[in-house]
């Protein structure tokens, strides 16, 4: 059984009336690639940061590495690398020079060469002479995940490393995120992006109003909460439309096409061949397997847009 | 000790590509020192400050004194005759100041008879003093007009002080005054602006601890301030002669200045809530404190309540034991000032690290 390097039992964070963190309890193994996902306000930040043992629950407990993360945090923070959400750095530092502080700060000396190897995976190196606060969104992402991993650390902390970065910069830090999880690194990653989660996450818990919604694979979670598949019928038409409704079949019509829910528990190819049965006229036919979109549609009762819950 | 030489580096790789702080922490005490130093080199119209020792304490000494206060040309302060007056004058930095010797009474009476030569007033000091011979020549006046006939004389004692000059008192002062705004003043936005950017949650993810993150911008603010006073020495040297010398007290005097004040902006920077808050409030005690220190003119041409105020200020010590050290050789004075100004230091360093939290709540 793999070692449990975060643990956290009935983790609760309260300020005022509110909870921020409702009695969370996780999980996460070594070498694991886990992510938090839910909207703007569901507690991802709250949770991480008490992970991070920047911030004290109001109840519950946390341990990293098996140390409370309350009273012994100092033991493992050497282990850690964070990359915080509100990351930006130093005005007037370079990214070798930042570099070179942050592996200062935990107790490393580093050399020009392992810089430049940093810089390099995190696509800064030829950046190595702008100051901090000239750098793009996305290069200062990168340069903070470049800070956090100077430690060596085994296990690292990304609060929402994405948001607000365009589609390219998304994907340059998802490889980087990949080829973490592939070098045997414990990732505990959040967001707000769906198809990040799926792309990247070994584990997937949904949060939201400060609770764990669902948690799992996201092809366990597909399988289990996506709904089942969808099927649609090109040119099936008004007719065809009909026709379905007719047989109990939830479909929407748009642009002469019938998009078909398939129920999970039924399979496609027998759907398939009821429909041929029937008569339903339609020249092609697609299928579109439930993804971690639907899980969230179907558990939290709403679609995220940029982080914001649409009820 | 690596972590607080690896955030010692940075934060002043930082602050050196500042060109605000690096502007005030070097260039502008210098241009203040060119400036005042230009200004009041020249002039000497305030009222002196007399210390006065009265041993004599007779009818003819307390006229004599009458007499003196009345011209208007002197604050006149009187001693306790258990003092040790030339122990006082060389403590307490005085240009000047005036002794009645004991039997005075009797010897003017003696003079008045003509059984006698005239009796005799010391005046102690350094007499190379434009305020010296100002407060000779009024003095000596005032004797001679006793009486009709010559029945006193003012003599005066040399008592080796060095010329002290507008300028020597001025740049120990900008020196004091530099050890507090430039500490200080960045400090709090510092610490506003580390806490509203995130800086101090970063950092609290990694191994530093919040003692060596404040040990290191101590460190950092000591050296600047070093390179700061080198450069204010020489040009109080080259562009006015000045008399005074950097002494190891005075070294010590700025570390333990620049400690005191820096954990003071630590303190103020705790409190609010962005960088411009943090910047005025700094400006709302930094600038009434230059002004009620002594930095720009000697606190005893200020009224009375102001100078219990004075009294009070960490600075008044700061300014007082850098001009008792630099300017007038006498570490005695310096070194009471450096303990009021260690434990006031130690004070506000343990109540703003305990304020300072780098966990979000």
């Amino acid at each position: 059984m793999a070692e449990v390097v975060l643990d956290a039992k009935g983790l609760t964070k309260t300020y005022g009336d509110m909870n921020a963190v409702d009695n969370l309890d996780l999980q996460v193994f070594k070498g694991e690639v886990y992510s938090m996902l839910g909207p703007n306000g569901a507690g991802k930040t709250t949770t991480v940061e008490i992970l991070e043992g920047l911030r004290n629950p109001t109840s519950g407990t946390a341990k990293v590495f098996g140390f409370d993360v309350q009273k012994d945090y100092d033991k493992v923070r050497s282990r850690v690398g964070v990359l915080p959400q509100t990351f930006e750095p130093w005005d007037r530092i370079r990214p070798p020079e930042a570099i070179e502080y942050w592996a200062g700060l935990f107790g490393r000396k580093i050399s020009k060469k392992e810089i430049r190897g940093l810089l390099e995976m995190v696509d800064l190196a030829h950046k190595d002479n702008v100051w901090g606060e000239r750098l793009s969104g996305g290069e200062k992402r990168r340069l903070g995940i470049a800070m956090a991993l100077v430690g060596e650390p085994e296990l690292i902390f990304l609060d929402e490393p994405t948001t607000g970065l365009d589609p390219q910069a998304r994907r340059g830090l998802w490889e980087i995120i990949h080829a973490l999880g592939d070098a045997g690194k414990t990732v505990f990653l959040t967001t707000h992006y769906l198809e990040e989660a799926e792309n990247l996450a070994d584990r997937v818990s949904i949060m939201n109003k400060g609770k764990t919604v669902v948690s799992g694979s996201p092809e366990e979670l597909v399988n289990l909460y996506g709904g089942g598949t969808h099927v649609v019928l090109k040119s099936a038409g008004e007719e065809g439309f009909v026709a379905l409704e007719k047989l109990g079949y939830k479909s929407t019509f748009h642009n002469r096409d019938v998009t078909v829910h398939v129920p999970a528990l039924m399979r496609t190819k027998d759907f398939m061949a009821q429909i041929n049965q029937s008569g339903v006229a339609y020249k092609d036919f697609e299928t579109r397997r439930p993804s971690l979109e639907d899980v969230f549609f179907n558990m939290v009762g709403g679609r995220m847009e940029e982080g914001v819950l649409k009820q | 000790m690596s972590r607080m030489i690896a955030d010692f580096k940075a934060f002043g790789l930082a602050y050196l590509r500042s060109r605000t702080g690096f502007f005030f922490a070097l260039i502008f005490p210098v241009i203040l020192i060119l400036v005042f130093g230009a200004i009041f080199s020249q002039t000497g119209t305030q009222k002196i400050d007399l210390p006065v020792q009265d041993l004599d304490n007779g009818t003819w000494s307390q006229t004599y004194l009458a007499k003196l206060n009345a011209t208007g040309a002197f604050t006149i302060d009187m001693i306790s005759p258990d003092v040790d007056f030339n122990r006082y004058i060389k403590d307490e930095l005085k240009v000047l100041a005036l002794q009645i010797p004991s039997g005075f009474n009797e010897s003017v009476n003696n003079a008045t008879r003509g059984h006698g030569p005239p009796a005799t007033i010391i005046l102690k000091g350094d007499p190379t003093n434009t305020y010296f011979t100002v407060g000779m020549g009024v003095a000596n006046a005032v004797a001679l007009q006793l009486n009709s006939t010559v029945v006193a004389m003012v003599q005066t004692e040399n008592l080796g002080s060095p010329q002290y000059t507008f300028i020597d008192f001025f740049v120990p002062g900008m020196i004091a005054f530099t050890a507090l705004t430039t500490p200080m003043f960045s400090m709090s936005s510092i610490c506003s602006e580390y806490r509203n950017r995130g800086f101090f949650k970063l950092l609290g993810s990694t191994p530093l601890k919040k003692s060596e993150w404040l040990t290191a911008k101590i460190l950092w603010y000591t050296v600047l301030m070093l390179a700061s006073i080198a450069i204010m020495y020489v040009v109080g040297i080259a562009a006015f002669s000045a008399h005074f010398t950097i002494t190891p007290m005075a070294i010590l005097l700025v570390i333990v200045g620049v400690f005191l004040f820096t954990s003071f902006g630590m303190f103020l920077g705790v409190f609010v809530s962005n960088p411009e808050s943090a910047s005025a409030l700094a400006n709302a005690i930094g600038f009434p404190m230059m002004f009620l220190s002594g930095i720009f003119f000697q606190l005893e041409s200020m009224p009375a309540y102001l100078q219990y105020i004075a009294k009070a200020l960490p600075l008044t010590y700061l300014a007082e034991g850098l001009r008792a050290t630099m300017s007038l050789g006498n570490d005695v004075v310096a070194a009471t000032d450096l303990v009021i100004l260690l434990i006031s230091g130690l004070i506000l360093f343990m109540i703003a690290a305990r304020a300072m939290s780098w966990k979000g709540k």
